[in-house]
């Protein structure tokens, strides 16, 4: 392929053990994501955003069983890397995160200037620490935080503003690309709407990669350049963001995009019957079928992806025929 | 793109971005803090040692046994004077015994009502002058209790701080290594041990008496120091530490399983917070993850769990003490109250509650040191 990928990953599989048996978290997940893009992962909870969000990054739990595919960063498959190398030459280096409470992101006793700065020290990024203050200030400077700020403690500031704080040090070490775990879901409207405005200058501003992991569709279509939505563990829809948001394909992406209030809308917001099946013993077929109102016999097998016009990937049987509707 | 500074704002903030993270720690509102604690310290000591004072004396009940003991003494006094006495009239030896019960009520300031008495008696605890035993003696051989009293404090203090200090670091690095194998065997173990503490230091102390002392004769039974004392300082420490081995191994016993199940559950807890992970996805190696995000912010919870049971420890010492003969301060309160010597009981809750005070006092500066949002409070006065 021409076009140059920041990341490719490729049957991504991250399998969790628990009492109850192996959770599917995220289930032979594809994508790439060309150089300068952003993408958005879209789905409801428990659908396994989070887990490939920490599949990329390797932030795995104690109880991981499977944990295997490739991860191509900039090339490089970055999941045959030991751990130590990992550590040394991606994390933070490369790729950062902005997790998903980052209330609690931040050490309460230790303060905000040493936490911000503390990875580009630690990858010996710069020389010494005023060096290092003065990059943070710089972040501060560009999310929109005064930079006297620097001195306090976690504690002492908002919760918004700890959210920039977030991603002030998810930007101080220049990384390829930025991981952001629903980044607004813990703050008001009014500091989501001030948060992600900061993200979309910082998108125009600067020459990064958001990965951003969501389930408010309506925010997110700002930032995103490309967008996953993700169904019981399986991205079920792979698009660029533009025709996603005005003509989703998959039937769980409509009904998904039907759920979005909107000013115009004065019926009722359409809503998913039922909830997306457990992903211990998912089930054999299309994962969607049992809450789809399009069903139909081929729904029982699992449906492959299907690159309609546009490269557009969708995971359903109704595209099987060169990406116009089979029954419609 | 760059994140060095293109933007002349930040070069001119440049200069104040180190003064602004090093903030300024105002010493005057330190100090003031620090002396409202220890005014509000020294209150709660006050009216601890007043409420002791008005129990030891029965609420003045006390006073009518004095005024008892004082007269049957003066008329044994008066049988052993001059024989012309007993030829005196009754009237007449009456009004002498009077005289003298008076003098003696006076000289012990008994002519006072109770109430004014006890203030007089709490500005004498308050101010460490204890007055004198009446059975015990100081090794030295003074009767003042404030003497007995200096002369049993060290081998106490002693015995307290190696244990406070083993304890502490010993169940710390424990804890911190089990919350790193949750769920293993070792784990478990300490789980399942963890009542073990339900039974005091003294009751371990007994065994390991019989153990190391009785069947392997390893250690000394009790004491503090061989006797004869050894000459050489070197020689008379090395005394001292196998004397403090037993007591120090019972106190640790009877509070450790406990101790490590506690901390170790904190570290647990906090080791799910989402820094620790945040640490992690920054790249930080695993020990500087434990050290700079478990356990500095583990530690306060950990210091509070860990000052309480201090506290209890100190009244625990003394059965403790008399079992392994320590010539401390809890075996001259259990001597003490064998004997009725109320100034010496007295005098040793005094002392208890001046320790349970300075206790107190340091770890709230420990407190202050380890958690910025104490020390925030204090540096900003609270306006913050």
């Amino acid at each position: 392929m021409a076009q140059d990928n920041l990341l490719v990953v490729e049957n991504m599989h991250l399998y969790f053990k628990t009492r109850n048996g192996i959770v599917q978290a995220v289930d032979n997940v594809s994508f790439n994501l060309e150089r300068g893009k952003s993408m958005v992962i879209v789905g409801e909870s428990g659908c396994g955003k989070t887990s490939l969000g920490r599949a990329i990054l390797r932030l795995l739990p104690e109880n991981v069983c499977r944990y295997d595919g490739r991860c191509l960063l900039n090339g490089e498959d970055i999941m045959e890397l030991s751990d130590e190398d990992f550590r040394k030459k991606i994390r933070w280096k490369k790729a950062a995160l902005v997790p998903q409470s980052s209330m609690n992101s931040l050490n309460p006793v230790i303060k905000v200037s040493e936490q911000v700065a503390e990875p580009v020290l630690l990858h010996s990024l710069v020389d010494d620490k005023d060096e290092a203050l003065k990059r943070a200030a710089a972040a501060f400077k560009k999310v929109g935080i005064p930079v006297d700020f620097l001195g306090r403690y976690p504690f002492e500031l908002s919760g918004g503003m700890r959210q920039r704080v977030a991603i002030a040090t998810s930007l101080i070490t220049d990384p390829d690309f930025i991981v952001l775990d629903e980044p607004t879901s813990a703050l008001d409207v009014l500091t989501q709407a001030n948060i992600m405005n900061v993200l979309t200058r910082l998108k125009q501003q600067i020459d990064i990669s958001f990965i951003l992991i969501t389930h408010d569709v309506s925010t997110s279509s700002e930032i995103a350049d490309m967008a996953a939505i993700m169904y019981a563990g399986q991205i079920v829809e792979f698009t660029d963001a533009r025709t996603f948001f005005g003509k989703p394909l998959h039937p769980y992406s409509e009904r998904l995009m039907e759920s979005v209030p909107t000013l115009e809308a004065d019926d009722k917001l359409g809503y998913i019957p039922g909830q997306p099946p457990s992903l211990i013993n998912p089930p054999t077929g299309c994962r969607f079928a049992d809450r789809c109102n399009e069903r139909f016999e081929l729904c029982s097998q699992d449906p492959p992806e299907f690159v309609v016009e546009g490269g557009r990937m969708v995971k359903c049987w109704l595209y099987k025929e060169s990406g116009e509707r089979y029954v419609s | 793109m760059d994140h060095k500074l293109d933007d002349p704002d930040i070069q001119e903030q440049e200069i104040d971005i180190k003064e602004k993270v090093k903030r300024k720690s105002n010493l005057g509102r330190i100090i003031k803090y620090f002396g409202f604690r220890l005014l509000a310290l020294f209150i709660t000591v006050v009216i601890a040692i007043y409420i002791l004072i008005l129990i030891a004396n029965m609420g003045g009940a006390v006073d009518n046994i004095r005024m008892g003991q004082i007269r049957e003494s003066v008329g044994m006094t008066m049988m052993g004077m001059s024989s012309e006495m007993a030829e005196w009239p009754l009237e007449r030896r009456r009004e002498f015994e009077q005289t003298l019960v008076d003098q003696e009520i006076e000289r012990l300031g008994l002519d006072q009502p109770f109430i004014i008495r006890s203030f007089y008696y709490l500005w004498d605890a308050i101010t460490l002058d204890l007055g004198r035993a009446e059975r015990m003696t100081s090794d030295a051989g003074s009767r003042r209790v404030q003497l007995i009293i200096l002369e049993r404090l060290p081998p106490t203090l002693m015995l307290m701080m190696s244990y406070f200090l083993l304890m502490f670091f010993m169940a710390l690095f424990f804890a911190l290594f089990l919350s790193r194998r949750y769920g293993s065997k070792l784990d478990r173990m300490v789980v399942l041990l963890a009542p073990s503490s339900a039974a005091p230091g003294w009751f371990y102390g007994i065994f390991l008496i019989l153990i190391f002392a009785v069947v392997l004769g390893w250690l000394p039974y009790g004491g503090m120091v061989e006797a004869p004392p050894p000459r050489e300082t070197h020689l008379y420490a090395l005394s001292v530490i196998r004397h403090l081995i037993l007591p120090v191994a019972s106190l640790i016993m009877g509070a450790f399983f406990i101790n490590v199940y506690n901390w170790r559950t904190f570290f647990l807890i906090y080791s799910s917070e989402d820094y620790v992970e945040m640490a992690k996805a920054k790249g930080l190696t695993d020990r500087s993850i434990e050290r700079k995000y478990i356990l500095r912010p583990t530690l306060p919870p950990i210091i509070t769990s860990f000052a309480l049971s201090m506290i209890v420890m100190w009244m625990g010492a003394v059965i403790l003490e008399q079992i392994f003969n320590w010539p401390g301060l809890g075996r001259m309160l259990f001597e003490a109250i064998g004997l009725f010597d109320v100034p010496v009981i007295v005098g040793g809750n005094v002392i208890y509650a001046y320790l349970l005070a300075a206790t107190v006092f340091v770890l709230d500066i420990i407190y202050a040191v380890l958690d910025p949002r104490v020390k925030v409070g204090i540096g900003s006065g609270g306006d913050d």
